[in-house]
This record gives structure tokens, sequence and C-alpha cells, in this order.
């Protein structure tokens, strides 16, 4: 976000928000500007258009986008104190009150019909993936309530009864949707109704109904027509976002409506059985009150996948597939069906085909989480056993928990600010310590790195009066507030000392830029030992004292900060802006700041062969670490650990075990030697992949199948390359297969067909064989049946052709009839894998 | 008889180099001396010299793509068949041939 420019009274902003300044975040700008009486509003610079920022309503139809310009005016008796707080909401609250959102299941947006089931002549209703998981249950339809026209009754009597009917209803209306946040689980249902709680107090909406029941109107009659307003703002808004905001206004309106007495609302639907929920569109409220025990499934017809419906049933888990044109008329109330959110699709009759499809589906599921998981609990090495820790960012014990179910080995980067920043008293110790010992505990021994407070920069605190800085990022900040703040930093320390009696606990300290600064780290945590001694409470000596790396300054000091301290850790985000003098928030220069700068990687370089010299441990927290395109250059850069988001482990942790350490150091040096990050970004993966992973596995080896036509077979195959993790994309590789197989068929005689493809849906090159128990009909025009597939899988950017030569090989080999015969003949996966190592030389 | 062939497939994975050794088993059977030069995912592997091309009565090209270096032949007797063709009845190209 670019500084406001303080002329008068007015503040100019760009929006930093990546899904614009929709209904969540447009609620807390509207709370901050209402708690003025100054006139407040908002213009688009993008499109002109102007809104009161007071309203929710105003400012979402306002269309305000990532990065758009904005400027805000203030006017009125408390504009001084009011421009301050506005301020200060803008540059340090509004970049951090998205919540983020849990991804769609396919970027494609388009539905998946398997093969097998197309084959099989099942019906597939065709949507679009909205929410992962597969879910069967029975059709309970909702209907849609709409808007009456004209609201007959109750007649208007007094605009002073009417107007305190309607302050009634909306402190009633608002009354419930706290009472359902007290019970929110999901940081994303709290935002959801949190913006909910403010339309249903909006100023345009208020100003709107109680206008026209001055001129005479009932206020049911007027949130009739205030509601239909608001809807047809948004539904002629060329934004698919503001367009959806209309479902959550008629649902606060229906709900006013329903207070004064305007309609009668349908009482909430009551799900008694495994149920799937089909709905022309459902506004979170109902979503929210809908018994989560019995509800497996939602198909809606609205096409929104930006809807707060999508984005809750995704953040709670329902499969859900949108886009269903003529869903409750196609599916009716009671009828069984299975809905597949993974692929976008809804199937209204389960027959034997579904069955056998989806049972084996739940089988593969199983058994690639299972071997996740398993990868997931044991320290990832490469190929050649290099180990490379994975690590978690958190920031709670909750965090933590959630972190070792996905595998980490550690908590790298436990971030303290949180504790500090929106209060207007600073964190107990108690209450600090309270936080620490739970992590520690739910870190099960595995080691927490605590980072002590980084406060300033972008989070600022009231309590610690600062001053405003122009240049806040290269200001007082981390470590450089210590001396003045003792108390604070003494209290947090005790907190963290006496939290590491309940695991492996270790300190860290930001900002460091110098050696004496961590010398007066040092002292600090010695009077804070020194303290608790004196006080009796106990704590483990000798805990781990490690700093960050962030400061350029101190990356050129290694050798002199190692005697101090125990490990270091790099901060990626700061250490690049201030590598390369480049505000990362800044569209102007952001793309100036790059890690797969060359510079950059030189720098990174030199630290971590200083850290080697010293014989220092050292990690790295940042978003460079949690970028799996870089993985290989981290992985040769010769790091102990990375710290990256935990959903992310497991995926992190499979791909280590895939690479090779000696290949990645060499792509390493050779992108120090790049002259641009274009060049150096060429040599990563997907250009030339440093994978040694074998061609042949036995779990690649399927013997004797139960597969009943091709379309199955290519199933089964394409599930244990998905299994194996050989492939994170099934579909983009089947398509691959099928695509060849359309050139002609690939079933070369003697029983035997060879299906192919080349495709980056693949992590590495693979043969897959499958012999089937009784044979099948491959190919309609040729009579002849197969009963052993091999499958020859090349990932199209592999240029090196080293395994096409081991293709060729077995194909030519195909022609021998002992070779043929001994495929033929073996017992077990075992035997025929090395009989095939064995033939061609792997 | 002198034989030269040519093999290729559109992903040049698998059938070309499948169809390149069958027709050098079968030509073997039916007592031909003959050179298969494959165009595959290798790119052209042994590769038909001009003196090979020269020597020949007759060509065969298995190929489902276009053959690369096509002009080569000029003048030569060119059979051409579907690859399948190659894999699953070569010996009816022989066949042919000799008649």
């Amino acid at each position: 976000m670019t500084k406001g420019a303080h002329t008068s009274l007015e503040l100019t902003f760009q929006c930093p928000l990546e899904s614009g300044l929709h209904a969540r975040p447009a609620s807390h700008l509207a709370e901050v500007a209402n708690r003025f009486s100054s006139q407040c509003s908002v213009t688009n610079l993008r499109n002109g258009l102007l809104a009161n920022a007071k309203s929710v309503l105003n400012i979402i139809a306002a269309d305000i986008r990532f990065q758009d310009r904005c400027v805000l005016v203030i006017s009125g008796p408390d504009e001084q104190s009011a421009h301050p707080a506005l301020l200060q909401f803008i540059e340090n609250v509004l970049p951090q009150c998205d919540v983020p959102l849990a991804e769609a299941p396919t970027s494609s947006n388009v539905a998946i019909i398997p093969r097998q089931l197309q084959a099989a002549g099942v019906i597939c209703i065709a949507g679009i993936p909205v929410s992962r998981g597969i879910a069967q249950g029975k059709i309970k339809v909702l209907d849609k309530i709409t808007l009456p026209r004209n609201i007959d009754s109750p007649v208007a009597v007094d605009p002073e009864i009417e107007l305190s009917r309607l302050k009634e209803a909306i402190t009633a209306v608002r009354a419930r949707i706290s009472e359902k946040l007290k019970y929110a689980v999901t940081p994303l249902g709290v935002a959801v109704l949190q913006a909910n709680l403010a339309m249903a107090g909006d100023v345009s909406l208020l100003e709107r109904i109680t206008q026209a029941v001055l001129q005479g109107k009932s206020v049911a009659q007027a949130v009739v027509e205030a509601c239909e307003l608001f809807v047809d703002l948004f539904l002629h808004s060329e934004n698919d976002y503001v367009r959806q905001r209309s479902a959550d206004v008629e649902e606060i309106c229906f709900q006013l409506l329903e207070e004064v007495g305007g309609i009668q609302l349908s009482p909430p639907l009551e799900l008694t059985e495994p149920s799937v929920v089909v709905a022309e569109a459902l506004a979170p409220q109902q979503i929210l009150g809908l018994n989560r025990q019995w509800l497996k499934a939602l198909v809606l017809e609205n096409s929104a996948t930006t809807s707060h419906a999508a984005i809750l049933a995704r953040s709670l888990g329902i499969p859900t597939v949108a886009a269903v044109r003529n869903a409750h008329l196609l599916l009716t109330s009671g009828r069984e069906v299975l809905v597949d959110g993974d692929r976008g699709i809804v199937i209204p009759t389960i027959n034997a085909s579904v069955r056998r499809f989806y049972d084996r589906e739940q089988t593969t599921l199983k058994l690639r989480r299972e071997r996740g998981l398993q990868q997931a609990l044991e320290i990832a090495s490469t190929t050649d056993r290099r180990k490379l820790e994975v690590a978690a960012n958190a920031t709670s014990a909750e965090e933590t928990e959630a972190a070792l179910e996905n595998g980490a080995d550690g908590i790298g980067l436990f971030r303290t600010e949180m504790i500090f920043l929106g209060r207007d008293e600073p964190p107990s110790e108690e209450e600090q310590f309270t936080i620490y010992s739970e992590a520690a505990k739910a870190a099960a021994g595995r080691p927490v790195i605590i980072r002590t407070f980084d406060i300033g920069g972008d989070k600022k605190v009231p309590y610690l009066n600062h001053a405003e800085e122009d240049n806040p990022f290269l200001g007082y900040r981390g470590v450089r507030l210590y001396a003045e703040h003792q108390d604070l930093l003494l209290s947090q320390l005790r907190a963290i000392l006496r939290a590491s009696e309940f695991g492996a606990i270790q300190i860290m300290a930001p900002m460091v830029s110098s050696v004496s600064e961590v010398l007066q780290f040092k002292e600090f945590i010695s009077r804070a030992q020194q303290q608790l001694r004196d006080a009796g409470s106990p704590f483990k000596v000798g805990i781990p004292i490690g700093i960050m790396i962030e400061v350029p300054a101190a990356a050129f000091i290694i050798d002199q900060l190692s005697p101090e301290v125990d490990f270091f850790s790099i901060g990626t985000n700061d250490l690049s802006q201030y590598f390369f003098a480049a505000d990362r928030t800044n569209p102007k220069v952001s793309s100036l700041l790059s890690v797969r700068e060359p510079a950059y990687l030189r720098l990174l370089s030199h630290i971590v062969e200083s850290a080697r010299k010293s014989k220092k441990w050292i990690g790295m927290c940042g978003e460079m670490a949690s970028d799996l395109d870089l993985l290989p250059l981290l992985v040769g850069l010769g790091l102990d650990e990375i710290s990256i988001t935990s959903s992310e482990i497991p995926e992190f942790k499979r791909s280590i075990a895939e690479l090779d350490s000696t290949a990645c150091a060499e792509l390493f040096q050779r992108a120090l030697r790049c002259q641009t990050k274009e060049e150096a970004e060429s040599l990563l993966p997907g250009h030339a992949s440093p994978t040694t992973r074998p061609l042949l596995t036995e779990d690649l080896i399927l013997i004797d199948s139960l597969s009943q036509t091709k379309a199955e077979v290519i199933q089964e195959m394409v599930d244990a390359f998905y299994v194996s993790g050989r492939t994170n994309h099934r579909h983009v590789l089947e398509e691959a297969l099928w695509a060849r197989e359309a050139l002609g068929s690939t079933e070369v005689g003697y029983g035997f067909a060879i299906p192919h493809c080349k495709s980056d849906a693949l992590t590495a090159n693979s043969i897959c064989v499958l012999r089937l128990r009784e044979p099948i009909d491959w190919n309609s025009a040729h009579p002849e049946r197969v009963r052993m597939v091999i499958l020859l899988a090349l990932r199209e950017s592999d240029r090196q052709n080293t395994h096409m030569q081991v293709f060729s090989s077995l194909a030519r080999k195909l022609i021998n009839d002992d070779f043929r015969h001994s495929l033929l003949a073996f017992k077990d996966s075992a035997a025929t894998k090395n009989f095939l190592a064995r033939e061609l030389d792997l | 008889m002198k034989i030269v062939a040519i093999t290729a497939c559109p992903t040049g994975i698998a059938h070309t180099y499948m169809a390149a050794a069958r027709l050098e088993k079968v030509a073997k059977n039916f007592g031909h001396e003959i050179k298969v030069e494959t165009q595959g995912a290798m790119g052209i592997e042994n590769k038909l010299t001009e003196s090979d091309i020269r020597q020949a009565q007759i060509a065969i090209f298995a190929v489902d793509i276009e053959v690369e270096g096509r002009e080569r032949f000029n003048g030569v007797k060119v059979i051409q068949v579907p690859l399948q063709d190659a894999l699953k009845n070569p010996e009816t190209i022989f066949s042919k041939i000799q008649r």
C-alpha cells in the first residue's frame, strides 16, 4: 500500500487486498468510520463510484478491487480525530483484515466426468467443483424464499411507531447473528457473520427504510423496497463478486421482515439423516443453521465460487457442487444421490457401476493420504539421504497441534506479535506463559522456536506510544525496541523460560543487525533467568538462543555472531526488501525484488556457507521457503530446515524425497551464475527436473487386476500414479493417455497393450505394469483381447531422453516370445519388478 | 532382397521401436536383409544412408505420421502401411513384396 498524501482531510490509498474491498473488510472500514460523527466518503478513482464509507453496502457497490486507487474524504466536527484513526486503519489494519480463503478444488472451473462412468452410461449432472470431498445422502430441497413485491399487512400506523419497530427488529436480528457468532468455529465463519452483522445495521439501508417510512409506508413495505434497491444495484454490477452479495442483503432483509411481521419465514430445515441440501442459492446463515452432523453435501444452482455459501462450505469442509442448472427440478427430495465435490458432478442414480468406481476412489484417496502422512511423520530426506527438516509457522497451541498432525518436524517460527496487537494493555506474563506452555506441550517434544515480539514497522500497538515514522520499516522495530521497553521484554522472556519446562523451546530475536544487539539480548535473558531464580520459579537452563537474519548487515558478520548464538533463521520477506531497497507492497518497484534474482541467491549462499563454516544450524522462514517451485534451490542451498505453512508440509516432504541433493547443489550453483532471474527461473523443474526417482517401483506393478474395461484399467493405473505421488493431477494424466488412444489403438498384439503419453502432470518418468486376471477388449476393431498392459509415461519437459532408451528397449523386447511369456507368468509384483529391472538394466 | 524401412508413430515412445523390431525379425524369417530407421522421441536413429537406400530394392514406410526426409527416396519403390500393420501383420507386407 502506498502512503497517504495528507492534503486537507483526504486520504488516498490503494486497495491492498487481493480479493478487493469486499464485504468482510468493508465491514471493518465502516465500523471505524461509524465511530465518528463526521461525514466520510470513499471514491473509487478507477470507476468514479462514490460511497458512504459508513455503509458496508455502499462500499461493496463501489467495487473496489486490488490496487484500485481510492480517496477517502472526511468532513465534520470530529474530522481531526477521525483522520488519524482512519489513516491508522488503512495503513495498519486493512492490509491484514482479510481471512485467507481455502482454495477451490480446481482452477479450471469445469466438471470432470470420469471416462469409466461415461462408458458405463452413468448419468452425471455437471456443475462446478466448489468444495472438495465426496459424499452421499438423501436430497433435501431448500426452497428459495422470494421477496414479496408488496406487503399488504401490517398496514402502516404512525411513522414514529413504525420506526421504533424497525429499531427493535434491527436489534433482534443483530442479536441473533451475535448469538451465532459465539458458535462460529472457523475464522472465516466469524468474518462472514461479522460482515452480516454490519449489514444488518448498515446506515444506508437504514436511511432508505427510514425515508420510505417517513413517506407513510409501513416498515415492512419499506424494508422490501430498500432490499429491492440494493439487490438491483448489486445485480447490475459488472463484478461477479458484487453480484453475489445480493444474496447477503436479501437474507438480512428477510430477517428484518420476519421481525416486523411482514412475512412468515419457513422454519429452518431440520435434518435427521445423511442429507444433501439442494438450493438455488444459500445465505451463509442458512448454512450455519443446518445440522452439521447430517449435512453431507451441498448442491447449488447459483454459479458463484465466490459466494459466501461457497466460501463457507470450503472452510467447513462440506463437499459442494455449484452451477447445477435446474438442480431443484433434476434432484427431487428424498432421492439418494452422490455428490463429487472434487470433480464437480452429482450422480442421481447410484448403481453398481457408480459403487464400483467410488469404492475404488475411496481406497485410492485413503492410500494416498496414508502414504502422505506416513512420509510426513519422518524427517524428509532426499534420494541421496540428505535430511531437511520441514517445520511450520504458528502463532498458537491450536496451530501447533495442527502442524504436528500435518507432520511438522517442529515449529520453526512461533510469532508472538499477535498476542501484543489489537489491545489497549500489554499481555501479562501469566497470559503469555499459558500460550507458550500450551504450544510447547502441543509440540510433543519437537522444537518450538519462539520469536520475541517484533512490533513496529507495519505492526503498531497503542500502549507503546510510538511517534509516527516516515519510514516505519527502516525504523524503530524488533530488537531495537527492547532497551526502551525492558519490562515488556523481560516479562515475555520470563514467560518463555518458564514454558520451556514443558517442551523443547528455543528463543529467537528479530531484526538483529549487530553483535552488540545480540549481547544485549542475551543480557536480558540472563536477567529474566535471575528474576525467576529469585522468585523460585522453575525453568530450563541453557535453552538454545538464535537470531533472525533479515537485515543485510547481519548477513556479513555471521562469523562474529556465531560464537554468541546457537542458530540462525533467514527471514526472507524483510531480507529481500532491505537487500533490494524496494518496498514489496509498492507495485512500481516490487518487481525488482525477486528471490530468484542471482544477487539474492548469492546473498543466501554467503549466509549459509558462513553458518556452515561456523558449524551453526541454519533454517529459513518466510514466503520463499513456502514456494514449492523453489524447493530444489533451497535443497541445493544446503539449509538445515525450512519453516512453512503447515498444510503444505506433506507435499513438501513428498517432493524432498524425490530430489537428489547433489543435482540440486549443481542446480543452485548454475543459478548463481545466471545473469537474470528469468534465466535462473528457467533452470527450475518443469524445465529440467533433478528428480532421480526410479522409473519402476513395485507399487506400480499391479498383478491380477479385476478391472473389466479399458477405461477402468487406465483409471486404475493412473490411481497407482496418484497414490505413489507420481502425479498430483490425475485427470490431466488420464486425458493425455486418452489423447494418444484417440490417434489409434495402443494394442500391439500377443494380448499386450502399451498405452503411453508425455505429460508434465507426472512428477517422474515411470513404467506401470498391469496384468489382468481376465482378458478384456482393448479396441473393438481388433478381436484380440488384452491381458497385459504396460504403461510408459514420460515428462513432457524432460529433454534429456534418459529414459527413452529404456522405453525403446522394452518395446523391442516385447517381440521376444520368452520375454512376454515370463511377464505373463510371474506370481507377484516383486518377481516382475526384478525381472524387468534385470532385462532393462535399471 | 535388400529392404530399407522407416517406422514412426505420433508420440514416438513405444510403437515406433516395437514395429522396428518386428520388421527386423520377420524380414529375417523371410530371408531378407533389412535396415530399419526409427523416427521417434529420440529423433532419427539407425539412419538410412544414401548407399543403403540406393542398394535397396524396396522401402517400407510403417508410419502414422509424415516421414522425415522423404525426398531421400526419390526413384525408390516405396510401400507405405499404417504402423499397426507392421506390428500385427508384418508377414502380409512381406508376402506382398515378394509378389
